[in-house]
Protein backbone atom coordinates (compact mmCIF):
# COMPACT_ATOMS: atom_id res chain seq x y z
CA UNK A 1 0.00 0.00 0.00
CA UNK A 2 0.83 3.35 -0.99
CA UNK A 3 0.06 7.06 -0.39
CA UNK A 4 1.01 8.13 -3.82
CA UNK A 5 1.71 6.80 -7.44
CA UNK A 6 3.67 8.37 -10.75
CA UNK A 7 3.31 6.24 -13.82
CA UNK A 8 5.36 6.20 -16.22
CA UNK A 9 4.44 8.52 -19.24
CA UNK A 10 1.13 7.12 -20.77
CA UNK A 11 0.64 7.77 -24.70
CA UNK A 12 -2.36 9.91 -25.54
CA UNK A 13 -4.53 9.79 -28.28
CA UNK A 14 -3.04 11.86 -31.53
CA UNK A 15 -4.29 14.33 -32.06
CA UNK A 16 -6.01 13.39 -35.44
CA UNK A 17 -8.17 10.77 -33.02
CA UNK A 18 -11.53 11.83 -32.08
CA UNK A 19 -12.59 10.33 -29.20
CA UNK A 20 -16.28 11.22 -27.20
CA UNK A 21 -14.75 9.58 -23.53
CA UNK A 22 -11.59 9.01 -22.14
CA UNK A 23 -11.53 6.41 -18.98
CA UNK A 24 -8.45 5.87 -16.73
CA UNK A 25 -9.19 1.92 -15.86
CA UNK A 26 -7.50 1.43 -12.60
CA UNK A 27 -7.39 -3.04 -12.13
CA UNK A 28 -7.50 -5.03 -9.27
CA UNK A 29 -7.73 -2.04 -6.90
CA UNK A 30 -7.37 -3.02 -2.97
CA UNK A 31 -10.36 -2.15 -1.02
CA UNK A 32 -9.72 -4.37 2.31
CA UNK A 33 -8.55 -1.20 4.64
CA UNK A 34 -9.41 2.38 5.31
CA UNK A 35 -12.43 4.19 2.83
CA UNK A 36 -10.27 6.85 0.83
CA UNK A 37 -10.46 9.38 -2.31
CA UNK A 38 -8.39 8.06 -5.17
CA UNK A 39 -7.29 12.03 -6.60
CA UNK A 40 -5.79 11.61 -10.19
CA UNK A 41 -3.95 14.11 -11.59
CA UNK A 42 -2.43 13.91 -14.96
CA UNK A 43 0.06 15.50 -16.96
CA UNK A 44 0.86 18.03 -13.61
CA UNK A 45 4.46 20.07 -13.35
CA UNK A 46 7.19 18.45 -11.05
CA UNK A 47 6.26 19.05 -7.25
CA UNK A 48 3.31 18.06 -7.30
CA UNK A 49 1.54 17.42 -3.60
CA UNK A 50 -0.91 15.42 -2.11
CA UNK A 51 -2.65 18.92 -0.78
CA UNK A 52 -3.42 19.49 -4.47
CA UNK A 53 -7.21 20.15 -4.42
CA UNK A 54 -9.71 19.37 -7.55
CA UNK A 55 -9.60 23.00 -8.76
CA UNK A 56 -5.48 22.36 -9.67
CA UNK A 57 -5.01 22.46 -13.14
CA UNK A 58 -4.07 18.65 -13.41
CA UNK A 59 -6.99 17.77 -12.41
CA UNK A 60 -8.84 14.68 -13.92
CA UNK A 61 -11.02 12.99 -11.45
CA UNK A 62 -11.23 10.74 -8.51
CA UNK A 63 -13.31 7.20 -7.44
CA UNK A 64 -13.73 6.25 -3.80
CA UNK A 65 -13.41 3.13 -1.92
CA UNK A 66 -15.62 2.65 0.80
CA UNK A 67 -13.23 0.43 2.71
CA UNK A 68 -13.75 -2.99 5.21
CA UNK A 69 -11.59 -1.14 7.82
CA UNK A 70 -8.93 -4.52 7.76
CA UNK A 71 -9.57 -7.87 8.86
CA UNK A 72 -11.39 -8.44 12.14
CA UNK A 73 -12.31 -12.72 11.12
CA UNK A 74 -9.84 -15.50 12.10
CA UNK A 75 -6.63 -16.70 11.03
CA UNK A 76 -7.41 -17.12 6.75
CA UNK A 77 -10.74 -15.37 7.04
CA UNK A 78 -9.80 -12.82 4.53
CA UNK A 79 -7.84 -14.80 2.68
CA UNK A 80 -8.68 -14.27 -1.28
CA UNK A 81 -9.20 -17.54 -2.80
CA UNK A 82 -6.71 -18.44 -5.34
CA UNK A 83 -8.18 -20.31 -7.46
CA UNK A 84 -12.02 -21.43 -8.37
CA UNK A 85 -14.29 -24.57 -9.05
CA UNK A 86 -16.00 -23.95 -11.89
CA UNK A 87 -18.78 -25.03 -10.02
CA UNK A 88 -18.78 -22.71 -7.05
CA UNK A 89 -21.99 -21.06 -7.44
CA UNK A 90 -20.85 -19.11 -4.23
CA UNK A 91 -20.83 -15.12 -3.94
CA UNK A 92 -16.96 -14.08 -4.79
CA UNK A 93 -15.16 -12.92 -1.71
CA UNK A 94 -15.91 -10.06 -0.34
CA UNK A 95 -11.86 -8.73 -0.54
CA UNK A 96 -11.62 -9.58 -3.95
CA UNK A 97 -9.94 -6.50 -5.82
CA UNK A 98 -12.66 -4.37 -8.03
CA UNK A 99 -11.91 -2.59 -11.16
CA UNK A 100 -12.07 1.33 -11.00
CA UNK A 101 -13.37 3.50 -14.17
CA UNK A 102 -12.79 7.39 -13.95
CA UNK A 103 -13.46 9.06 -16.84
CA UNK A 104 -11.31 11.74 -17.77
CA UNK A 105 -12.26 12.89 -21.47
CA UNK A 106 -11.88 16.88 -20.50
CA UNK A 107 -8.18 16.05 -18.83
CA UNK A 108 -7.56 14.46 -22.30
CA UNK A 109 -8.70 16.78 -24.46
CA UNK A 110 -7.02 19.57 -23.03
CA UNK A 111 -3.51 17.71 -22.90
CA UNK A 112 -3.79 16.91 -26.79
CA UNK A 113 -5.08 20.37 -27.17
CA UNK A 114 -1.60 21.75 -25.65
CA UNK A 115 0.08 19.55 -27.91
CA UNK A 116 1.16 16.67 -25.29
CA UNK A 117 2.21 13.31 -26.66
CA UNK A 118 3.01 11.70 -23.53
CA UNK A 119 1.87 12.25 -19.39
CA UNK A 120 2.21 10.97 -16.46
CA UNK A 121 -0.72 10.18 -14.35
CA UNK A 122 -0.09 10.83 -10.26
CA UNK A 123 -2.73 9.46 -7.68
CA UNK A 124 -2.95 10.01 -4.19
CA UNK A 125 -4.90 8.66 -1.31
CA UNK A 126 -6.79 10.81 0.71
CA UNK A 127 -8.66 10.79 3.81
CA UNK A 128 -11.86 13.02 4.28
CA UNK A 129 -10.14 15.87 5.61
CA UNK A 130 -7.51 15.35 3.05
CA UNK A 131 -4.58 13.90 5.05
CA UNK A 132 -3.21 11.27 3.11
CA UNK A 133 -3.14 7.54 3.83
CA UNK A 134 -1.36 4.11 2.70
CA UNK A 135 -4.59 2.75 0.91
CA UNK A 136 -3.74 2.65 -2.83
CA UNK A 137 -2.60 -0.55 -4.43
CA UNK A 138 -3.67 -1.64 -7.83
CA UNK A 139 -1.81 -3.94 -10.68
CA UNK A 140 -2.30 -1.80 -13.54
CA UNK A 141 -3.35 1.60 -14.91
CA UNK A 142 -5.01 1.86 -18.63
CA UNK A 143 -6.61 4.88 -20.84
CA UNK A 144 -9.08 3.49 -22.68
CA UNK A 145 -10.65 5.73 -25.46
CA UNK A 146 -14.19 5.89 -27.03
CA UNK A 147 -15.03 7.29 -30.51
CA UNK B 1 -56.58 16.85 -11.19
CA UNK B 2 -54.20 16.46 -9.13
CA UNK B 3 -53.99 12.76 -7.48
CA UNK B 4 -51.30 11.15 -4.72
CA UNK B 5 -51.24 8.80 -7.10
CA UNK B 6 -47.06 7.36 -8.36
CA UNK B 7 -45.19 8.99 -11.43
CA UNK B 8 -45.51 5.14 -13.36
CA UNK B 9 -49.01 4.46 -14.66
CA UNK B 10 -51.82 4.85 -12.40
CA UNK B 11 -54.15 2.12 -11.01
CA UNK B 12 -56.67 1.76 -8.40
CA UNK B 13 -53.84 -0.59 -6.45
CA UNK B 14 -51.95 1.73 -6.33
CA UNK B 15 -53.73 3.93 -3.95
CA UNK B 16 -52.13 2.47 -0.86
CA UNK B 17 -48.70 3.57 -2.08
CA UNK B 18 -46.49 5.21 0.31
CA UNK B 19 -44.14 7.85 -0.51
CA UNK B 20 -40.87 8.01 0.93
CA UNK B 21 -39.85 12.21 0.99
CA UNK B 22 -37.40 14.27 1.60
CA UNK B 23 -35.23 14.15 5.13
CA UNK B 24 -35.69 17.55 4.95
CA UNK B 25 -39.11 18.31 4.33
CA UNK B 26 -40.70 16.06 7.10
CA UNK B 27 -43.67 17.43 8.94
CA UNK B 28 -43.44 17.40 12.60
CA UNK B 29 -45.61 14.33 12.41
CA UNK B 30 -43.90 12.68 9.91
CA UNK B 31 -40.76 13.14 11.56
CA UNK B 32 -42.19 12.02 15.11
CA UNK B 33 -43.48 8.87 13.63
CA UNK B 34 -39.98 8.05 11.86
CA UNK B 35 -38.04 8.47 15.46
CA UNK B 36 -41.31 6.85 17.23
CA UNK B 37 -40.82 3.87 14.91
CA UNK B 38 -36.56 3.48 15.29
CA UNK B 39 -37.19 3.87 19.02
CA UNK B 40 -39.87 0.76 18.99
CA UNK B 41 -37.33 -1.18 16.61
CA UNK B 42 -34.50 -0.65 18.86
CA UNK B 43 -36.22 -1.74 21.87
CA UNK B 44 -36.94 -5.08 20.67
CA UNK B 45 -33.85 -8.31 20.52
CA UNK B 46 -35.07 -10.60 17.66
CA UNK B 47 -35.49 -10.88 13.64
CA UNK B 48 -38.01 -7.55 13.93
CA UNK B 49 -35.16 -5.37 15.62
CA UNK B 50 -33.36 -2.47 14.53
CA UNK B 51 -29.81 -4.11 15.82
CA UNK B 52 -30.62 -7.23 13.80
CA UNK B 53 -30.98 -5.50 10.64
CA UNK B 54 -28.42 -3.06 11.21
CA UNK B 55 -26.05 -6.15 11.31
CA UNK B 56 -27.70 -7.65 8.19
CA UNK B 57 -25.14 -5.23 6.06
CA UNK B 58 -21.91 -6.52 7.88
CA UNK B 59 -21.19 -7.11 11.30
CA UNK B 60 -21.94 -10.01 12.75
CA UNK B 61 -20.84 -12.17 9.88
CA UNK B 62 -22.19 -13.42 7.85
CA UNK B 63 -21.80 -9.98 5.62
CA UNK B 64 -24.21 -9.91 3.08
CA UNK B 65 -24.10 -6.27 1.70
CA UNK B 66 -23.09 -6.15 -1.80
CA UNK B 67 -20.04 -3.52 -2.83
CA UNK B 68 -17.28 -2.89 -4.53
CA UNK B 69 -18.71 -2.96 -8.18
CA UNK B 70 -21.25 -5.83 -7.44
CA UNK B 71 -23.60 -5.71 -10.07
CA UNK B 72 -26.04 -6.56 -7.62
CA UNK B 73 -25.23 -2.96 -5.48
CA UNK B 74 -28.46 -1.21 -6.25
CA UNK B 75 -30.93 -4.38 -6.10
CA UNK B 76 -29.59 -5.97 -3.12
CA UNK B 77 -29.97 -2.47 -1.18
CA UNK B 78 -33.35 -1.98 -2.32
CA UNK B 79 -34.74 -5.27 -0.89
CA UNK B 80 -32.63 -4.19 2.21
CA UNK B 81 -34.42 -1.29 2.54
CA UNK B 82 -37.76 -2.12 1.81
CA UNK B 83 -37.68 -5.23 4.43
CA UNK B 84 -36.50 -2.30 7.00
CA UNK B 85 -39.05 -0.50 6.16
CA UNK B 86 -41.60 -3.22 6.56
CA UNK B 87 -40.39 -3.85 10.19
CA UNK B 88 -40.51 0.30 10.45
CA UNK B 89 -43.93 0.04 9.15
CA UNK B 90 -44.78 -2.97 11.66
CA UNK B 91 -44.10 -0.84 15.06
CA UNK B 92 -45.80 2.87 13.34
CA UNK B 93 -47.82 2.16 10.27
CA UNK B 94 -47.97 4.14 7.74
CA UNK B 95 -43.96 5.27 8.45
CA UNK B 96 -41.94 5.22 5.65
CA UNK B 97 -37.92 6.04 4.99
CA UNK B 98 -36.99 9.55 4.07
CA UNK B 99 -34.41 10.07 1.98
CA UNK B 100 -31.27 12.72 2.37
CA UNK B 101 -30.45 14.77 -1.05
CA UNK B 102 -26.65 15.43 -0.22
CA UNK B 103 -26.04 17.12 -3.50
CA UNK B 104 -27.67 20.10 -2.07
CA UNK B 105 -27.94 22.40 1.40
CA UNK B 106 -23.44 21.57 2.11
CA UNK B 107 -23.73 24.28 4.67
CA UNK B 108 -25.95 22.40 6.33
CA UNK B 109 -24.57 18.78 6.38
CA UNK B 110 -26.47 16.10 7.80
CA UNK B 111 -30.08 16.83 7.71
CA UNK B 112 -31.31 18.56 11.06
CA UNK B 113 -33.91 15.49 11.61
CA UNK B 114 -30.41 13.12 11.62
CA UNK B 115 -28.45 15.57 13.45
CA UNK B 116 -29.74 17.14 16.25
CA UNK B 117 -28.71 15.48 19.48
CA UNK B 118 -32.12 15.51 21.06
CA UNK B 119 -35.66 15.90 19.56
CA UNK B 120 -38.79 17.02 22.21
CA UNK B 121 -36.52 17.17 25.17
CA UNK B 122 -35.42 13.34 24.43
CA UNK B 123 -32.63 11.78 22.60
CA UNK B 124 -32.55 11.90 18.99
CA UNK B 125 -32.92 8.15 18.03
CA UNK B 126 -31.93 9.37 14.58
CA UNK B 127 -28.54 11.20 15.87
CA UNK B 128 -27.11 7.96 16.95
CA UNK B 129 -27.55 4.05 17.15
CA UNK B 130 -25.79 1.61 19.97
CA UNK B 131 -24.34 -1.33 18.44
CA UNK B 132 -24.67 -4.27 19.82
CA UNK B 133 -21.86 -6.62 21.27
CA UNK B 134 -21.50 -8.75 18.14
CA UNK B 135 -21.33 -6.37 15.68
CA UNK B 136 -18.72 -4.34 17.14
CA UNK B 137 -15.72 -3.42 15.23
CA UNK B 138 -13.58 -2.28 18.39
CA UNK B 139 -15.29 -3.48 21.61
CA UNK B 140 -15.04 -0.27 22.69
CA UNK B 141 -17.15 1.64 19.94
CA UNK B 142 -20.66 0.87 21.63
CA UNK B 143 -22.89 3.62 19.41
CA UNK B 144 -22.36 5.34 16.15
CA UNK B 145 -20.57 8.66 15.88
CA UNK B 146 -19.69 10.68 12.95
CA UNK B 147 -17.10 12.92 11.94
CA UNK B 148 -18.24 14.46 8.45
CA UNK B 149 -15.76 16.95 6.83
CA UNK B 150 -16.47 20.09 5.79
CA UNK B 151 -18.77 22.03 3.17
CA UNK B 152 -16.78 22.04 0.66
CA UNK B 153 -15.43 18.83 0.44
CA UNK B 154 -15.13 17.49 -2.73
CA UNK B 155 -16.56 13.83 -1.36
CA UNK B 156 -19.93 15.69 -1.84
CA UNK B 157 -21.60 15.76 -5.22
CA UNK B 158 -23.25 18.33 -6.42
CA UNK B 159 -26.64 17.90 -8.36
CA UNK B 160 -24.87 18.30 -11.85
CA UNK B 161 -22.31 15.59 -11.16
CA UNK B 162 -25.61 13.09 -10.11
CA UNK B 163 -27.98 14.72 -12.74
CA UNK B 164 -24.67 13.26 -15.33
CA UNK B 165 -24.73 10.00 -13.50
CA UNK B 166 -28.49 9.58 -14.21
CA UNK B 167 -28.55 11.02 -17.55
CA UNK B 168 -25.23 10.22 -19.30
CA UNK B 169 -25.58 6.43 -18.62
CA UNK B 170 -28.09 4.07 -20.03
CA UNK B 171 -26.32 1.33 -19.48
CA UNK B 172 -27.41 0.29 -16.13
CA UNK B 173 -23.76 -1.21 -15.34
CA UNK B 174 -22.06 1.64 -15.73
CA UNK B 175 -24.73 4.02 -14.00
CA UNK B 176 -24.50 1.63 -11.18
CA UNK B 177 -21.05 1.39 -10.82
CA UNK B 178 -20.76 5.71 -11.01
CA UNK B 179 -23.56 5.64 -8.81
CA UNK B 180 -21.64 3.56 -6.38
CA UNK B 181 -18.38 5.51 -6.54
CA UNK B 182 -21.08 8.53 -4.84
CA UNK B 183 -22.29 6.78 -2.76
CA UNK B 184 -18.80 5.63 -1.15
CA UNK B 185 -18.13 9.11 -1.17
CA UNK B 186 -20.55 10.18 1.30
CA UNK B 187 -19.60 7.24 3.57
CA UNK B 188 -16.56 8.43 3.69
CA UNK B 189 -17.78 11.90 3.77
CA UNK B 190 -19.84 11.66 7.14
CA UNK B 191 -16.96 9.58 8.44
CA UNK B 192 -17.10 7.30 12.14
CA UNK B 193 -18.97 4.33 12.05
CA UNK B 194 -20.73 5.66 8.50
CA UNK B 195 -16.98 5.10 6.87
CA UNK B 196 -16.68 1.47 7.39
CA UNK B 197 -18.58 -0.80 5.75
CA UNK B 198 -18.86 -3.58 8.00
CA UNK B 199 -20.35 -1.18 10.81
CA UNK B 200 -22.14 1.79 8.44
CA UNK B 201 -25.54 0.57 8.96
CA UNK B 202 -26.06 1.13 12.65
CA UNK B 203 -26.10 4.50 12.20
CA UNK B 204 -29.78 6.01 11.80
CA UNK B 205 -28.67 7.98 9.08
CA UNK B 206 -27.11 5.21 6.95
CA UNK B 207 -30.85 4.38 5.90
CA UNK B 208 -31.69 8.18 4.59
CA UNK B 209 -28.09 7.73 2.68
CA UNK B 210 -29.47 4.94 1.02
CA UNK B 211 -32.81 5.91 0.43
CA UNK B 212 -31.06 8.73 -1.72
CA UNK B 213 -29.33 6.06 -3.70
CA UNK B 214 -32.41 4.17 -4.27
CA UNK B 215 -34.11 7.43 -5.37
CA UNK B 216 -31.33 7.91 -7.68
CA UNK B 217 -31.48 4.73 -9.49
CA UNK B 218 -35.92 5.35 -9.55
CA UNK B 219 -34.98 8.78 -11.50
CA UNK B 220 -32.32 6.81 -13.99
CA UNK B 221 -35.49 4.53 -14.70
CA UNK B 222 -37.79 7.14 -15.19
CA UNK B 223 -34.81 8.88 -17.81
CA UNK B 224 -33.66 5.76 -19.28
CA UNK B 225 -37.74 3.31 -19.45
CA UNK B 226 -36.96 -0.18 -20.97
CA UNK B 227 -32.92 0.11 -20.05
CA UNK B 228 -33.50 -2.56 -17.56
CA UNK B 229 -35.04 -5.04 -20.34
CA UNK B 230 -31.69 -5.79 -21.70
CA UNK B 231 -30.15 -7.18 -18.52
CA UNK B 232 -29.62 -11.35 -18.69
CA UNK B 233 -32.49 -13.11 -17.50
CA UNK B 234 -30.20 -15.48 -15.17
CA UNK B 235 -29.03 -11.71 -13.95
CA UNK B 236 -32.64 -10.72 -13.36
CA UNK B 237 -33.59 -13.78 -11.95
CA UNK B 238 -30.65 -13.99 -9.17
CA UNK B 239 -31.56 -14.33 -5.39
CA UNK B 240 -30.54 -11.70 -3.55
CA UNK B 241 -29.85 -13.56 0.00
CA UNK B 242 -30.71 -13.14 2.18
CA UNK B 243 -33.89 -11.97 0.91
CA UNK B 244 -36.23 -13.74 -0.43
CA UNK B 245 -36.53 -11.25 -3.33
CA UNK B 246 -34.46 -11.76 -6.48
CA UNK B 247 -33.74 -8.87 -8.88
CA UNK B 248 -36.09 -8.73 -11.16
CA UNK B 249 -38.82 -8.70 -8.03
CA UNK B 250 -36.96 -5.22 -7.05
CA UNK B 251 -37.30 -3.12 -10.24
CA UNK B 252 -40.55 -1.23 -10.14
CA UNK B 253 -40.89 0.34 -6.63
CA UNK B 254 -44.34 0.74 -6.88
CA UNK B 255 -44.92 -3.23 -6.66
CA UNK B 256 -42.70 -2.75 -3.26
CA UNK B 257 -45.71 -0.29 -2.36
CA UNK B 258 -43.71 2.80 -2.12
CA UNK B 259 -43.17 6.01 -4.68
CA UNK B 260 -40.51 8.59 -4.46
CA UNK B 261 -43.09 11.36 -6.19
CA UNK B 262 -45.39 12.33 -4.02
CA UNK B 263 -47.52 13.29 -6.61
CA UNK B 264 -48.72 13.52 -10.06
CA UNK B 265 -51.60 15.60 -12.47
CA UNK B 266 -52.45 14.15 -15.75
CA UNK B 267 -54.17 15.76 -18.38
CA UNK B 268 -55.63 13.64 -21.85
CA UNK B 269 -52.82 13.40 -24.54
CA UNK B 270 -53.78 13.34 -28.29
CA UNK B 271 -55.61 9.94 -28.40
CA UNK B 272 -58.19 11.33 -25.46
CA UNK B 273 -56.89 8.22 -23.30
Amino acid sequence: MVERFHSKPLELPKPGHRFERADLVFYDTDHSGPTFEARIFIGAKPGLKSDAGVDHPAYAGSYHVFGHGGCYGEAGHCDIPVERDPFDYRPRHHLEPGVQVVTVTEAIERLVANGKEKAAVDVFALDPDGSPLKALSFSRLRLLTYA
Amino acid sequence: MSTAAPAAAATASQVALRHRRSARRLTQGQLADLREAVTRAQAIGDDRGYQYWAGIHGLPEPMYCQHEESPYFLPWHRAYLYFFEKQLQDRVPGVTLPWWDWTKDHDQGIPPAYARATADGKKNPLASSPIQRRGRRDPKETKTWRHPAGPNSPWLPSPRQLDRVIRGNRDFITFQVQLEDIHNGIHGWVGGTMGDLRVSAYDPVFWAHHCMIDRAWYLWQLEHPGAGATLPADYLDSALPPFRMTVRQTLDVTRLGYDYAAGTAAVPGTSGG
